[in-house]
């Protein structure tokens, strides 16, 4: 039993002809004498035959392979395979991207950016969208309203400046001929002009309540309005009457002050 | 077929300087020469056409381009079998052991079962898909080794080259493989062998 063991490891390789010739002998002696090695051989012998049973299919397949015409088929592929693995990878990015599976990809992005430019275009070209946006310069209310109040202050400050100079002119002509001449020229044109400047300066007054201003503006132009309503010839009396009224009501103070108080308003603003 | 490499071993050499110079005619001399064995030892692990024409290509696809490593006075067959062997069992590993899991192999208890339940069934070919499926039932070593011995009739010595181990472990892995194939074939055979 104790030999058996030892036989039984060279049992396959005697099987396949591969037990080395110094250990053939004593094997086949053994074999000889030992009927459990040889039903073991026999099993075996039944397992290569069974292997063995294979061999048709393995014939058919191989039967079925065109030999003579493989070895091209294998080159091919294989130095096709190999040219394409040497290419670099900018013409394989090219290739792929020139695949004919992506055209209707390629198709598809280009509808889509076709479609995306139009309605890009119609939706920023649009005349009614230009309409609607309107790009309307919009001024602030506060804005515009400080602009009037500035213009109506320029107007009131140039009709007080010239109605100053009116004013002076006429209490400091001395002689009758002088307030004659200067009369002429007055009630013809700078008095008429004055008090339809007035008329401009009383709405703005009005809206930006500058009553102090007014109440001069109002007085200067009840005496330019007494002025225009007289002869070329002015009567002694009544330039002693006008004289009081401006002495009276201090006019000139009151314009000058006036004036002042305009110009100072409008520094502090800047 | 050995003897037509070996007849060709003294051409070797110059053919795979060529390939090395990228002869496609030396190339193709190759392929015409070895294409077949790698047939054999792929279906024979497989037992599958298809599986086998990819290791066969592979095998040469790999020949190309590892052909710079390959050493004056190395083996070339027990090279190029060592580049088909690698590739059947990644092959292997990468597609039947998925198979495995989802079932679709055959069990050998199945095939018995259908076999008894029909008596008037090709012995023949009942025998062969008995062997077929225990032969996919071996380890991957015990089987590639069963496989290069058995089908492609190699030594013991060339499969330890091809397998990378020693001689004595080739053949103590032919040995098991034997045992094992045995064992599981033994149910069937000890019935209907008889006669075959």
């Amino acid at each position: 039993m104790k030999e058996c063991k030892k036989f039984r490891k060279d049992l396959v390789a005697f099987l396949y002809g591969e037990l080395e010739a110094r250990r053939q002998g004593n094997f086949l002696s053994h074999l000889k004498s030992c009927s459990d090695c040889q039903s073991e051989l026999e099993k075996l012998e039944e397992v290569k035959r069974g292997a063995d049973s294979l061999n048709k299919e393995i014939e058919e397949a191989m039967s079925s392979v065109d030999w003579e015409t493989l070895p091209a088929q294998i080159a091919d592929a294989v130095f096709k395979k190999e040219e394409r693995q040497r290419e670099s990878w900018f013409k394989r990015f090219s290739r792929a991207l020139y695949r004919p599976q992506l055209r209707p990809v390629y198709a598809a992005l280009l509808i889509g950016i076709l479609l995306g430019s139009f309605f890009t275009f119609v939706v920023f070209r649009s005349p009614f969208k230009k309409q609607e946006k309107g790009e309307v310069f919009i001024i602030p209310q506060d804005f515009i309203e400080r602009v009037e109040l500035e213009m109506a202050r320029r107007e009131t400050l140039d009709y007080l400046e010239k109605s100053q100079y009116l004013i002076l002119d006429f209490v400091q002509a001395a002689s009758e001929e002088e307030r004659t001449q200067w009369q002429r020229e007055f009630a013809s044109q700078k008095a008429r002009n004055l008090l339809l400047k007035k008329k401009y300066i009383n709405q703005q007054l009005d809206r930006f309540q500058m009553a102090k201003a007014k109440e001069i503006c109002d007085q200067i132009e009840y005496l330019f309005y007494e002025l225009t309503q007289v002869a070329d010839h002015l009567p002694a009396w009544r330039i002693e009457e006008i004289n009081n009224f401006i002495e009276e009501k201090q006019l000139l103070l009151k314009i000058r002050l006036l004036k002042k108080e305009l110009e100072e308003s409008k520094k502090s603003e800047v | 077929m050995e003897r037509l490499a070996d007849r060709k071993n003294e051409d070797i050499s110059s053919l795979v300087e060529k390939i090395k110079s990228g002869d496609r005619e030396a190339f193709m001399t190759v392929i015409s020469l070895y294409q077949k064995r790698i047939f054999l030892l792929a279906f024979s692990f497989f037992h599958n056409r298809e599986d086998a024409m990819d290791i066969v290509q592979d095998t040469f696809l790999r020949l190309h381009q590892k052909i710079h490593s390959f050493r004056k006075g190395e083996n070339f067959q027990n090279w190029l079998f060592q580049i088909a062997k690698n590739l059947c069992i990644d092959y292997y590993r990468k597609n039947y052991s998925k198979r495995k899991e989802w079932g679709i192999e055959k069990d050998v208890e199945e095939i018995n079962s259908s076999l008894q339940s029909n008596h008037d069934s090709n012995l023949s070919s009942d025998l062969r898909e008995i062997f077929s499926q225990c032969l996919k039932k071996l380890a991957e070593k015990q089987r590639m080794v069963f496989v290069l011995k058995h089908y492609n009739q190699l030594k013991y010595k060339e499969i330890a080259q091809v397998m990378k181990i020693a001689p004595g472990t080739a053949k103590s892995l032919h040995f098991k493989a034997i045992q094992n194939l045995r064992g599981l074939v033994s149910p069937y055979l000890g019935e209907r062998y008889e006669g075959v």
